[in-house]
């Protein structure tokens, strides 16, 4: 699965310019330090946190994508940086706990 | 057992908070590594210790799963990015040059003040480059650790952003203060 057939199958919002990976499992937390000692490369990495500090973080542990849930605002200079590092932020309005369970539905396990 | 190439992992993760704490007499920046948050001000001669921050973060060490090698790395204060601040700043010139390679430069700080004469050793920025390398698909981009000590005279107006949970338990959390 890859983080397109996510998008379309979940009907995310892509907020930043990236290009498509293969996506393998799904880490949720809303800490920096959770995602930097715990998340796999290719994870989905579900969270409301919305700072510019989150696509460093994304990019340290290589992501396949930062899905923003609960319709959080996502600051411009957090697109921004995605934009400049090729990280994917996505969003949704579900919350959470509704995402991972779709992510869940499609055979997504964590990580 | 120096044929091994090391496969690391994180081992003895500790998480906690990093205090940095400013004088306002010589303005001076100290930081340390505390399992719990304090908002502690006091008086040391001359000088008056008040906390700017409490970060959440974690400490870790390296660990090889084939030789059992272990590095530690209580030294480590944290990972900053930087934010292009300053054109002359050596990370910056080594931030660029690097990015044609897609390899993405982050700086490691110890604690300071002791990190300004005791850094840490290359060896184990080393360490820690090949560590997150390994955590990654590097055909796609790679990392690469550096030393603060690259910053030099410029840090006092290094506006970098650390890899850190600042004020990320309040709801909206607030524009972020300088930390250096
Ligand atoms: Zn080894
Ligand atoms: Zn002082």
């Amino acid at each position: 699965m890859t983080t397109k057939d996510v998008i379309e199958k979940i009907g995310l919002r892509s907020l930043s310019k990236f290009e498509h990976r293969d996506v393998d499992g799904v880490f949720v937390s809303d800490m920096l330090s959770d995602v930097m000692a715990g998340a796999k490369s290719g994870n989905l990495w579900v969270t409301v946190q919305t700072h510019k500090s989150i696509v460093p973080a994304a990019n340290l542990v290589d992501v396949s994508a930062v899905i923003i849930t609960s319709g959080k605002n996502v600051p411009q200079e957090t697109i921004d940086l995605a934009n400049q590092h090729n990280i994917a932020i996505l969003s949704t309005d579900l919350p959470s706990f509704e995402l991972v369970g779709k992510l869940y539905g499609l055979g997504l396990v964590s990580s | 057992m120096s044929e091994c190439r090391h496969r690391w992992e994180m081992a003895n993760i500790q998480f906690g908070f990093v205090v940095f704490e400013k004088c306002s007499h010589c303005n001076n920046l100290r930081t340390y590594f505390s399992l719990e948050d304090t908002w502690d001000e006091y008086r040391e001669g001359d000088c008056q210790w008040s906390i700017v921050e409490n970060a959440q973060t974690f400490r870790f060490d390296l660990k090889c799963r084939d030789c059992n090698r272990l590095e530690t790395f209580e030294d480590l204060m944290g990972l900053l990015y930087c934010t292009s601040c300053q054109p002359e700043c050596e990370v910056e010139v080594l931030r660029k040059k690097f990015e044609a390679e897609k390899t993405w430069i982050l700086v490691a700080f110890g604690f300071l003040p002791r990190a300004k004469t005791n850094p840490i050793p290359q060896h184990k920025l080393d360490i820690l480059t090949d560590y997150f390398n390994q955590r990654r698909d590097t055909s796609r981009s790679k990392v690469k650790i550096v030393s603060f000590n690259l910053i030099g005279d410029l840090l006092s107006r290094c506006r970098g952003e650390f890899i850190h949970d600042v004020g990320m338990l309040s709801q909206e959390p607030e524009e972020r203060k300088p930390l250096l």
